[in-house]
């Protein structure tokens, strides 16, 4: 049965601004899925971004929204559920964002396990300013400011988040809409800080430059790197070399080893900064008295 | 055949009588081709061949989709999934 878009949009904002077949498109849609799936009240949602292609996002959605800085959506949404604890926080982010300008508020929110849940739309660019390289730009491909191929090796954006602490983190990409719909579901039901990873095409500024300028070659040139995590595990990292692994890279299985789960966060921010709101009150009621 | 049909009136419809294995269904596709950017990614993704590209002259890019048989349609809900555009209903 169709699924009601409109439900959860500001329709007089609709068509978006993204290119014909921009994959953003079917991230967002994978994301109001999720959050039907939850049956939240719109009201009890804070949606935030920060600057680029994907953050444009809040501007279609119809909930709390914010639209941000570049780089800092994390830290407005961490001061949201800091004040608002009740409110479920959703960020909506590019590979720049996030990454790059943003790179060191990721860490930071992955290592605080804020109760909070970031989606990150990967392009492997910066869309929006025209296609420059960025964290996630595989070895050898054009973009604006790498026209003889990129040399910087890259980021494995749900790796960096595991290792960082993040308790709930998985990746597929735009082929696969409704596994999207279902890691950010999950993600959304996690208690934690949750890193839903979407490989996207940006074949408008990306793919133009390296011979995958519609959106159909772009997303055929993502499907035919995708390899499943289990596969990927006996794999040798030459052979892993520009492949996009997909699946779910932390689940909470109690039979996991350290190494597999080294850095399981030992508790949850929200929760814990609320503790000291408690003690620092108890405190200064008893001097009051 | 008790789900409600919730396809808005500026919608372009589409309608028939489908078998997906030995079971007897019906289906409606519901299209808006204004908000439709003609991507081609419903053409690209459907198994069944049920879309195809046509030239549009006012639109910038010169084309839009529309379905060449309904009858094709398993309900496999991978266009209106992957249409990034919110043009397709199928129920
Ligand atoms: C402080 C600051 N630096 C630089 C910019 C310019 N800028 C705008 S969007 C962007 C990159 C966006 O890339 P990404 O986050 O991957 O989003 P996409 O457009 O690819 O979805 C940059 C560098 C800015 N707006 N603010
Ligand atoms: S420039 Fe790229 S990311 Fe931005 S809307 Fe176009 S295809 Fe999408
Ligand atoms: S639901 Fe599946 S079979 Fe039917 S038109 Fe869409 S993609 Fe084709
Ligand atoms: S996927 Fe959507 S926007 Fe693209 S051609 Fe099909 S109906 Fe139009
Ligand atoms: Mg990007």
């Amino acid at each position: 049965m169709a699924f009601e878009y409109e439900k959860y949009l500001r329709m007089d904002k609709i068509p978006h601004l993204w290119c014909p077949g921009c994959g953003i498109g079917v991230v967002l849609k994978a994301m109001l899925r999720a959050i039907d799936n939850m049956g939240w009240d719109k009201n009890d949602i804070a949606f935030v971004s920060g600057i680029g292609c994907t953050s444009r996002a809040p501007g279609y959605i119809d909930c709390n929204t914010l639209h941000t800085t570049h780089g800092r959506a994390l830290t407005f949404a961490t001061g949201i559920k800091m004040a608002k604890p009740a409110k479920h926080v959703i960020i909506f982010s590019g590979d720049g964002d996030a990454t790059a300008i943003g790179g060191n508020h990721f860490i930071h929110a992955c290592r605080r396990n804020i109760d909070m849940t970031l989606v990150v739309v990967n392009n492997n660019t910066y869309g929006m300013t025209g296609g420059q390289h960025s964290p996630t730009t595989p070895i050898g491909y054009k973009t604006s400011t790498t026209s003889y191929g990129n040399i910087d090796p890259t980021f494995d954006i749900c790796l960096l988040a595991k290792a960082a602490g993040a308790s709930y983190v998985a990746r597929s990409t735009v082929n696969k809409g409704k596994v999207l719909e279902k890691y950010i579901t999950k993600g959304l039901e996690h208690k934690g800080f949750s890193v839903i990873v979407a490989t996207a095409n940006c074949h408008t500024q990306f793919g133009r430059k390296n011979k995958m300028g519609d959106p159909i070659s772009s997303r055929k040139w993502i499907e035919t790197r995708e390899i499943p995590l289990d596969k990927a595990r006996n794999m040798k990292a030459a052979e892993l070399e520009d492949k996009i692994i997909t699946g779910e890279f932390i689940s909470e299985e109690p039979e996991q080893t350290y190494w597999e789960n080294y850095n399981h966060p030992i508790h949850e921010y929200t929760e814990a900064y609320q503790g000291i709101i408690e003690k620092a009150q108890k405190k200064s009621e008893g001097e009051n008295k | 055949m008790s789900e409600k049909i919730n396809i808005p009136d500026h919608y372009r419809r589409w309608e028939a009588d489908i078998k997906i294995g030995k079971k007897e269904d019906h289906v409606t596709i519901g299209y808006w081709r204004d908000g439709c950017k003609g991507c081609g990614i419903c053409v690209d993704v459907c198994p069944k061949q049920v879309w195809e590209i046509i030239e549009a002259k006012d639109k910038w890019n010169g084309q839009v989709v529309q379905v060449t048989d309904a009858a094709k349609c398993i309900k496999c809900m991978l266009c209106e999934v992957h249409c990034p555009d919110f043009c397709i209903k199928i129920y």
